[in-house]
């Protein structure tokens, strides 16, 4: 009887535990889809906007760099700027948003038992979905450059998974010094403008200067995603690619997740209770 | 087994900031960084304690800024207690901000989809149950239309139903019970009645002492972040009546009551007590004596009586000076008594207070009211507050000779031996 009373109890507790987890899937996916909803709802062209402003851009540089100053061009061109474009989107739009997790959403973290932690995490989420429906333009763009796709692409969502952990833990920071500084979101517009500028979106990186480019995340990613997309780029056949600054990155992020979780935690406390 | 909501000696402390204090990272660096510390704190709450157990309604009352709001917020896990402990066992569902998360570009069914999730139910919960929530709002030919097209009232009433349709165990209810036209509030305290039945421990905030009455089982009345009275509702409502007059006396705090010695204290009312107590009938003498306890000399004090209606109308004020009684009382302990002949109060219920004064009235020493109230037993009915022994006579005008005719007689009220 008592071991019975034991088992009901720890399958008891295993349904709550797991109706936890279906809960905040559920809670995630429709904040998500909400976010999406919001954004292209009343527009006529609806989600195709997403792509617009990408395409835009990349039409920008290939003419800058393409037609005007050809002299700097790297090879497979637009997959090589396309490429770069999106991963560098996907970054600033979700870090800029994420910034105002806390202070944007004072209803719903003064909602009893709402999971407060999960805010930026939509917000990347959300950027990661416009990543991924961008991705079979990249494959159009990679395919009229002609590049043969490797078993390489295999890493692909490992890197998303990282460029998406490390986000998130950046993001945590930032909402939380948002809360006792409002103008941090404008300050971030005007950094990530520069580091916009030094992650070799849209040119190659002169051998002298790669180590200093190493200390910039961003840079790492992007290299890391070309490693797998356009591996007949000469510079960096994916076997020869160093990997080693991107595991470390991973590293730094495994350390940053929690504790900017903390952090966060902490300052969307003090923000509801600030009347 | 069991959910329920225990509180223990909780405490919460708010800081104020400098007016000056750096909003931005531009300041903060221009002003190297200081000034980003905390100018004071204060109390919100302090040595706050009681318990809900499930199936029962616990209403809160209080002032404006009496701390109810903070406390169902730490509740509610929104900030964290600086003292004490709050154990909650069971799923938690608040109705603090109603329609917290709604989009006005949104329809009504997606609001509602999000609010759910948001309100802790799956996704398959939540589209099970709704179809229950829209009937419940009366909602069905226009949850489909986007929120902005909606009235204050119909966004009200869809997301109180969402709110109560989470099956939570806890329920915190903040001031929406009012929500929407009579028949809605009625369904929707019929809705929370239901819960509670069902097992579910709810916590009610109120500004309305009627609701109290009708809905809760205990009341806790909060004053300055203090609990001043937690008992059956009728006595807090008593409590917290008495201290809605308008002219809302400074008092001594409770442990001068009990007689201990307050900084500053001269003199402090220890009890009131009637004779007869209950029951009392119209016309019946009473006898209000005060008990004081005197710590300092005061010279000349002047005691006094109010009583009045439970609407707020006073009745009578009296004081001990109108009988030329001026003692200067020494420390120690004492007793005054006020003795009226006959009251001739309709049926209700009175509240009687009392106070002393300096000499002159130059300031007053202590209040206090007394917490239960005079209830007169029910007159026939007669609209007013006095009811005196009455009689009707009719003169009756005839042509010819005047002569009285002793008929009507309407004295209903027991005739006291006064004659």
């Amino acid at each position: 009887m008592v071991s019975r009373q034991h088992s009901l109890a720890t399958t008891l507790n295993q349904t709550l535990l797991s109706r936890h987890w279906v809960q905040r899937r559920d809670l995630l996916t429709g904040l998500v889809s909400r976010n999406i909803k919001l954004l292209y709802n009343r527009s006529v062209l609806g989600i195709a906007w997403m792509l617009i402003n990408p395409l835009m851009q990349l039409m920008v540089y290939a003419f800058v760099f393409g037609v005007l100053l050809p002299n700097n061009a790297v090879p497979n061109f637009t997959s090589f700027i396309f490429s770069g474009l999106l991963v560098w989107t996907w970054f600033q739009s979700a870090l800029t948003e994420a910034t105002g997790a806390i202070v944007q959403n004072r209803a719903l973290i003064r909602q009893p038992g709402f999971p407060v932690s999960i805010l930026p995490v939509v917000n990347v989420a959300t950027g990661l979905i416009h990543f991924v429906l961008s991705l079979p333009i990249l494959l159009l763009f990679l395919w009229k450059d002609g590049v043969q796709l490797q078993w390489g692409l295999l890493l692909l969502p490992l890197l998303m998974l990282l460029q998406f952990a490390f986000t998130v833990s950046l993001a945590y920071v930032l909402a939380a010094i948002n809360v006792t500084f409002r103008d941090t979101q404008h300050t971030l517009g005007v950094l990530l403008q520069m580091l916009f500028y030094f992650s070799a979106v849209f040119y190659q990186v002169p051998g002298q200067f790669a180590a200093i480019f190493n200390f910039n995340p961003i840079y790492l990613l992007i290299q890391g995603y070309r490693a797998i997309l356009l591996p007949v780029d000469p510079a960096v056949p994916v076997a020869d690619f160093n990997w080693l600054p991107l595991v470390g990155l991973s590293g730094i992020t495994l350390a940053m997740l929690p504790l900017g979780h903390r952090i966060f935690q902490q300052q969307s406390e003090r923000f509801v209770e600030e009347l | 087994m069991g959910h329920g909501i225990v509180v223990q000696n909780l405490g919460k402390k708010f800081s104020t900031y400098a007016s000056d204090r750096p909003r931005t990272i531009m300041q903060a660096a221009l002003r190297g960084f200081r000034g980003l510390s905390a100018a004071h704190d204060f109390w919100a709450l302090r040595n706050v304690s009681f318990e809900v157990q499930p199936g029962e309604i616990l209403g809160v009352l209080g002032h404006n800024g009496a701390g109810k709001s903070t406390l169902l917020r730490l509740i509610g896990g929104i900030g964290r207690p600086d003292e004490g402990d709050i154990q909650l066992r069971g799923r938690i569902g608040a109705l603090l901000d109603l329609g917290a998360g709604f989009h006005e570009d949104l329809t009504g069914r997606e609001n509602l989809l999000v609010s759910a999730l948001i309100g802790g139910l799956t996704r398959e919960e939540a589209l099970a149950r709704q179809g229950e929530i829209i009937e419940f709002a009366e909602l069905e030919s226009f949850i489909d239309n986007p929120i902005r097209t909606y009235s204050t009232g119909m966004g009200m009433r869809l997301a109180f139903s969402i709110a109560i349709h989470t099956d939570p165990q806890l329920l915190l209810v903040d001031e929406h019970l009012s929500v929407g036209d009579i028949g809605f509030q009625a369904k929707c305290i019929a809705r929370v009645k239901a819960l509670r039945d069902q097992g579910c421990a709810i916590m009610l905030i109120s500004q309305t002492p009627k609701q109290v009455r009708e809905v809760c089982d205990r009341a806790l009345l909060l004053k300055q972040g203090r609990v001043a009275a937690y008992s059956d509702p009728e006595t807090v409502i008593g409590e917290y009546e008495a201290a809605m007059h308008p002219d809302q006396k400074p008092r001594l705090p409770q442990s001068a009551r009990r007689g201990e010695p307050v900084l500053g204290a001269q003199i402090a009312l220890t009890g009131i007590e009637l004779q007869p107590q209950a029951p009392f009938y119209n016309g019946d003498p009473l006898t209000v004596e005060l008990s004081y306890r005197c710590w300092k000399p005061v010279s000349s004090p002047i005691f006094s009586i109010r009583i009045s209606h439970e609407s707020g109308a006073v009745c009578l004020t009296t004081n001990s000076l109108t009988a030329g009684l001026q003692p200067s009382i020494l420390p120690g302990v004492g007793r005054i008594q006020l003795q009226l002949e006959r009251l001739d109060l309709n049926g209700g219920k009175y509240f009687i207070s009392a106070g002393i004064h300096s000499a002159q009235w130059q300031s007053l020493l202590d209040y206090q009211d007394l917490p239960q109230p005079l209830v007169v037993e029910p007159t026939p009915v007669i609209e007013g507050l006095l009811h005196p022994p009455a009689r009707w006579s009719w003169m009756e005008h005839s042509p010819g000779p005047e002569k009285q005719q002793p008929v009507v007689d309407v004295d209903p009220a027991p005739s006291p031996s006064l004659a």
